[in-house]
């Protein structure tokens, strides 16, 4: 099978100064040949076939970002071999920007002071869209949402979900091979999560773009992805499909309580194959006085945890 | 792959500076306003020029008409820094932000693409100045006029302006390895005011400094020198051109080595 994604042992090594604290401290950094190697990304392997929606999962620091920066050819790797659609993204950056569309959520790759329109025409003369190709991809877009209130909006003026569903529609605009969606629901709300999750969804179906999601949010990669890969501390934890990943905590919920108002919240993990979520609030309640409560899905953490107490393989 | 040669770049800038004035009179007041600064800015600056020289009719041999030329001259010169490349002021705060890495993701030249951004409509004021402060002074020193002279007027012009962007873009690149503070770009501005002196007047150690380290004296005095001392024209000025294209060049790949060493601060 043809593989659209290949790395091969990829490592990202930082070096950051060892700070001392305090003003005498800050004065010896200057001097200071002190370093420090951090390893973002720590020997890590997949392969990606066309079409498929891939989510990389991890909690924030765990180096999804210096993954998806490596794909995209903004950073090289320290170590190991990376190809997208062919090509080498580090050694031929334009050549792997024509092929591929980024999103980083809340930070906008359009024209600031522009109309969402004229941040179009501005993309279909730099990626050479051909005047038929850019007419179908308008049609689809409309055909999914409403581009009325978005189009003749300067980008400065838009709520944060406008502009990442922008930023999205930017992304897909010259029907790149490779969509990467860096944290895209970051910040949004429930309703704007969803649409955003459709919005994916249907362009992955009517394009076959592959699609690599980076999340902390386990119900994203829930939503929208066929894969999960786990990463940690820059380390590759598991690689499966989302079913065998589900198999083991679909079953788990985080239940939040509130004591009293103006406390942290308090989380509870409930396996519901052992235990209803009823049944551990009643427990709860017959102890202490509850104010509040949620019911959420497992937590990344929570899942990463897991797998390091052997709670399941790969 | 598609190839994007020149007419490719022209022809986005183009579209994108088009757009940023529509967009820019949509802010009207802003708009205004900071016209309105940068006349006054100019102004309150010839007027400390012209005070001094009602107490000094010359400096070190050169007249009060002649010190108006280099004047005129540096500011005309000052005009495409001031229109094309002022986004490089903008270029700390985006790489300490991490919003630079928006300009490495698309197919097209990074410096090209980050320096397209703005078109500051502000310049041809410095331009509107310098003409009429030049064409005064031009005909107060009863210098000929030929074609020729325009033509070596409009070339040590360019190259000029080529000095005074190199040194800006030199500045700029300083905080792709800094990350923090613009206090290279500050210290750069600082010294553009001494490039409307002749390094006549300057020490020894400050001659050096300006022609060879920060090569202001290559933005008005050594062009000028055609006009103003015809007779007795140093090699440099010759090579001004030359070494105005070499000198760009250069910070063109100190910016570009900057923008590849930058490695996306934060997630």
């Amino acid at each position: 099978m043809k593989k659209i994604i290949t790395l091969k042992n990829v490592s990202k090594e930082y070096k950051t100064l060892n700070r001392r604290e305090g003003l005498r401290g800050s004065f010896l950094d200057l001097f200071s040949r002190n370093y420090k190697i951090i390893n973002a990304v720590n020997d890590i392997s997949f392969e990606i076939k066309p079409g498929e929606k891939v989510g990389l999962l991890g909690p924030n620091g765990a180096g999804k970002s210096t993954a998806i920066k490596m794909m995209s050819g903004v950073l090289k790797p320290t170590g190991g071999e990376i190809f997208v659609n062919g090509v080498i993204p580090y050694e031929n950056r334009t050549k792997n920007a024509e092929n591929i569309g980024v999103v980083f959520g809340q930070r906008t790759q359009l024209w600031w002071a522009l109309p969402l329109i004229e941040s179009f025409k501005l993309l279909k003369d730099i990626y050479m869209i051909k005047n038929a190709d850019y007419d179908n991809m308008m049609e689809l877009y409309k055909s999914i949402i409403d581009l009325g209130p978005l189009l003749n909006k300067p980008v400065r003026q838009m709520s944060l979900g406008q502009r990442t569903l922008s930023d999205i529609l930017a992304s897909f605009l010259h029907n790149p091979k490779v969509v990467f969606l860096d944290e895209p629901t970051i910040g949004l709300d429930v309703s704007v999560k969803s649409k955003i999750r459709e919005l994916i969804l249907e362009l992955n179906k009517n394009k076959n773009t592959t699609i690599i999601l980076t999340t902390h949010d386990i119900s994203d990669i829930d939503a929208l992805c066929e894969r999960a890969i786990i990463i940690d501390k820059g380390n590759k934890l598991y690689d499966n499909s989302l079913e065998n990943l589900k198999k083991f905590f679909g079953s788990y919920r985080t239940l939040k309580v509130l004591f009293k108002k103006n406390e942290e919240w308090v989380d509870y993990l409930v396996n519901e194959d052992e235990q209803s979520v009823m049944q551990k609030l009643n427990e709860i309640a017959a102890q202490k006085k509850i104010v509040d409560i949620k019911i959420e899905e497992i937590s990344t953490e929570d899942v990463i945890k897991k797998i390091y107490d052997g709670g399941i393989n790969d | 792959m598609h190839k994007r040669g020149l007419l490719f770049y022209v022809k986005i800038y183009l579209k994108i500076i088009k757009q940023d004035i529509k967009s820019k009179m949509t802010y009207r007041a802003d708009f205004i306003i900071s016209n309105f600064g940068m006349i006054i800015q100019q102004a309150a600056g010839f007027i400390t020029f012209w005070l001094i020289f009602q107490n000094f009719p010359s400096v070190a041999g050169w007249k009060y008409e002649e010190m108006l030329f280099f004047y005129g001259f540096s500011l005309i010169a000052l005009t495409p820094m001031q229109c094309f490349f002022d986004n490089n002021w903008f270029l700390q705060q985006k790489v300490y932000s991490g919003d630079f890495i928006k300009y490495c993701l698309r197919p097209i030249n990074i410096f090209f693409y980050f320096i397209s951004e703005i078109f500051d409509l502000k310049g041809l004021g410095l331009l509107t100045a310098g003409i009429a402060i030049l064409a005064y002074s031009w005909v107060q020193l009863e210098i000929a006029f030929s074609f020729l002279i325009l033509l070596i007027l409009i070339v040590n012009l360019f190259a000029a302006s080529l000095f005074l962007i190199g040194i800006m873009n030199i500045a700029a690149a300083v905080c792709f390895w800094t990350v923090t503070g613009e206090i290279a770009m500050v210290f750069a501005q600082q010294f553009q005011g001494y490039a409307r002196y002749p390094i006549a007047i300057f020490n020894r150690v400050l001659r050096f400094l300006f022609t060879f380290i920060i090569p202001i004296a290559f933005v008005s005095y050594y062009p000028s020198l055609v006009f103003l001392r015809p007779d007795n024209i140093p090699l440099l000025t010759w090579l001004s051109p030359l070494i105005g294209v070499l000198f760009f060049m250069l910070s063109y790949f100190i910016w570009m080595k900057g923008a590849k060493n930058y490695n996306g601060t934060g997630s």
